[in-house]
């Protein structure tokens, strides 16, 4: 079923690859956030520099009807700095977490961005205008001398080259003791949450001095700590409901209409652990990488190290589905222990349909569920082995250490390769992911 | 016995990471201390209860029993032999804050401070000789089987560093013991650990364990970031990890290598074998 391309399964084509292409590449340049506005037409990634890069998918082309537009550059920033805490002694890494959009009001776009301690608005805005005609001023900026003018006139808008600003409109420091692993923007449109390890912070987007804690999971002893927040999310139809993901592998929903302080959920979604399968490693495996809401607001999924689960949020006992990622590295815990690859968080998404869910793996390999309880399809990002407008070979991966064409062994995997960072387009079959070095964008072919 | 080996490796790798967390660029991530803090935990059950060839993976309902009975055993022997580096036993079940046989009340004075969780103060006045039987009854409570004490004890030298993360960290309620609210498992790796440390160099260890407690408690209160976890578990250590992370660093590696040695002498070969590995783990730090 895996290694066939199947007729219910969407064939995906390579469309763009964005970044170095070689090999040498700097720990600034990793991609650490990818992100689709909510059209679409926007891609946002944010690297460990600090830096977000955002694209812009230009308008379809009537040449190639089938083909929708491409991605390029539209706006380059730094969001964030390195910084020191001098209290602590600790550095802050500038690496972006996380980046969010926020629904578009207006000609200007506007995202949030943070990295471990701060959260910063930008509002990304175009200037293809400007003004011309000063009486004071000659064009270059040089003040005329006042006694040489004559006439008087009206300065006038002359267009200009296309020009984007990134603009900080908000800052918001100072909340976080441990380090943000989340932000998620609230339906409502005006609030926001950002998640640390123990608290979750509940943000006005207008106030930047003030957050109200609606989670603190921090125990007075912290000797007694067992469990940590690691992801959380907002509903995206019900401005009240947001969940969060812990270390140990259970997810909380919370009413923040029931209480000022959430740290009593209205809803608990765990399965219950699996005795014959327990291992040394089983409490890392089991921590939530990722939470996810569908679009519909009904299901919610959530990614461990080896599974994508989709709950139904009516029904807390265990998830409506699971789907092995790679159950392959089940024996080969210790060494992922060893080399931290135990460690790495994957993130998950949903179709723009809620049809079908895709998670990030190793070997730049990407897997694609379709909500059938089926095995679902293994796909690579590779320019290499990849050519435009041709659709992918899913892979098998086997145990020991052949190769083909299409199945290679579990031995030959590229651990250092993977794929954390993946978004959907939110109203097509286009997804971008994020290899180590690179921004791949996959599109659908449509028949 | 491959279970012993595999455990004993996760442990030296785990204690590699946390302390390579305090060195990385951005601070200490609690998420993933905790976690490896989790695995040390796992181990470190699988090491002790593999070692004594023919335990089961038994429950703490057995060792609650023994508990039990050590306790009542225990409330005789209270002082042992003066000339024993170890400082007395005092009964598991007294109050803490009197010291039973004040021979060296400097001792527990500082296990106590080693300890800042309530939880593991009776625990920290409980110091047994080695010649104790009682000794031996209350290590089989964390394995099940008795075997010469000195083996125990020096088996505790190694999985001291690791059982005693299951006091701070193991939250889980062991089966409470005659009123006292201490969990038995924590207790005795707890006193494991201050035999242990004891045994090397009683006069130093506590002085020393002092004064990287104090450092590392104002580092967890100045650092609230730093997990909680991660600096208890050095504390815990004893003086031969947490010596490392002190400036004076000889003082510490000596201690570690007697005990290294002293158990060399005694034990088995199969303790040897697996003894040059953990020292030098240590050591490589």
């Amino acid at each position: 079923m895996e290694g066939d391309g199947g007729s219910e399964f969407r064939q995906w084509c390579l469309s763009q690859v964005k970044g170095a292409i070689d090999d040498d590449v700097t720990e600034a340049d990793i991609i650490s956030a990818v992100e689709f506005n909510h059209s679409g037409e926007l891609l946002a990634t944010g690297d460990r520099g600090g830096r977000i890069v955002i694209f812009q998918q230009e308008q379809e082309s009537k040449a190639l009807p089938q083909s929708r537009g491409e991605y390029n550059v539209y706006s380059t920033f730094q969001s964030h700095e390195p910084e020191f805490d001098y209290l602590k002694s600790l550095e802050i890494e500038e690496k972006i977490n996380k980046i969010r959009w926020l629904p578009q009001k207006n000609a200007a776009h506007f995202l949030l961005s943070t990295n471990d301690k701060t959260i910063k608005l930008w509002k990304i805005s175009e200037r293809d205008k400007r003004p011309e005609g000063y009486n004071l001023k000659e064009e270059d900026g040089r003040y005329k001398d006042p006694t040489s003018v004559t006439t008087l006139r009206v300065p006038v808008f002359q267009p200009m080259d296309l020009m984007v600003e990134a603009s900080p409109r908000r800052v918001y420091a100072n909340a976080h003791t441990y380090h943000i692993n989340s932000i998620s923007v609230n339906s409502d449109n005006e609030t926001y949450l950002s998640a640390d390890d123990l608290r979750i912070n509940l943000w006005h987007l207008d106030f930047t001095d003030r957050s109200f804690n609606i989670v603190d999971i921090k125990p007075t002893n912290m000797e007694e700590l067992t469990e940590v927040i690691t992801a959380s999310e907002f509903h995206p139809l019900q401005c009240n409901t947001f969940v969060y993901g812990s270390s140990k592998g259970s997810v909380r929903l919370c009413d923040m209409r029931a209480a000022a302080l959430c740290d009593r959920h209205s809803k608990l979604f765990e399965e219950p652990e699996d005795p014959s399968a327990r291992s040394f490693f089983s409490e890392i495996i089991s921590s939530v990488s990722d939470v996810k809401f569908s679009h519909s607001g009904r299901y919610m999924m959530t990614r461990d190290y080896l599974t994508v689960k989709i709950w139904d949020l009516n029904m807390e006992s265990r998830p409506v589905e699971t789907y092995q990622v790679h159950e392959y590295l089940r024996s080969k815990l210790c060494s992922l222990y060893e080399n931290d690859c135990i460690f790495d968080k994957f993130e998950c998404c949903w179709s723009q349909d809620d049809s079908e869910v895709m998670t990030g793996s190793y070997n730049n390999f990407f897997r694609m569920f379709g909500r059938d309880g089926q095995p679902g399809m293994t796909l690579e990002a590779s320019w290499e082995s990849s050519s435009p407008r041709c659709p992918l070979r899913p892979w098998r991966v086997c145990a020991g250490s052949r190769r083909n064409d299409d199945e290679i062994g579990v031995d030959c995997l590229d651990f250092s390769r993977k794929i954390l960072h993946t978004s959907w387009h939110p109203q097509d079959g286009i997804i971008a992911m994020a290899t180590i070095n690179n921004l791949y964008i996959f599109q659908e072919k449509l028949n | 016995m491959e279970y012993k080996v595999e455990a004993h490796r996760i442990m030296s790798i785990s204690l590699g990471k946390i302390y390579n967390s305090r060195v990385q660029r951005g601070g200490i991530k609690l998420h993933k201390n905790l976690l490896v803090s989790l695995v040390l935990r796992s181990a470190r059950q699988v090491y002790l209860s593999d070692y004594y060839s023919g335990v089961c993976l038994n429950t703490q309902h057995v060792e609650a029993k023994e508990w039990e009975l050590m306790d009542s055993n225990q409330e005789k022997p209270l002082t042992p032999a003066p000339e024993e580096s170890l400082s007395p036993s005092t009964d598991c079940n007294q109050n803490p804050e009197v010291p039973v046989v004040p021979e060296d009340p400097e001792v527990q004075h500082t296990s106590q401070a080693v300890e800042d969780s309530t939880d593991l103060h009776s625990v920290s006045s409980k110091h047994q000789a080695e010649e104790e039987s009682s000794s031996e009854d209350s290590t089989t409570d964390v394995s099940l089987t008795s075997s010469p004490v000195t083996c125990e004890s020096q088996c505790e030298a190694k999985g001291a560093e690791v059982s005693s993360s299951d006091c701070e960290a193991d939250a889980n309620p062991a089966t409470v013991t005659e009123g006292n609210s201490q969990q038995p498992p924590k207790a005795h790796s707890c006193s494991n650990r201050k035999r242990t440390a004891e045994k090397t160099a009683s006069n130093d260890s506590p002085v020393k364990r002092t004064k990287v407690t104090s450092s590392n408690s104002s580092e967890e209160e100045a650092e609230e970031m730093d997990t909680g976890n991660v600096s208890n578990l050095i504390t815990i250590f004893g003086s031969s990890f947490s010596g490392l992370l002190t400036k004076e660093s000889s003082e510490p590696e000596a201690e570690t290598e007697d005990s290294d040695s002293g158990s060399g002498q005694i034990c088995c070969d199969q303790m040897l074998k697996n003894l040059n590995p953990w020292s030098t783990a240590i050591v490589a730090f």
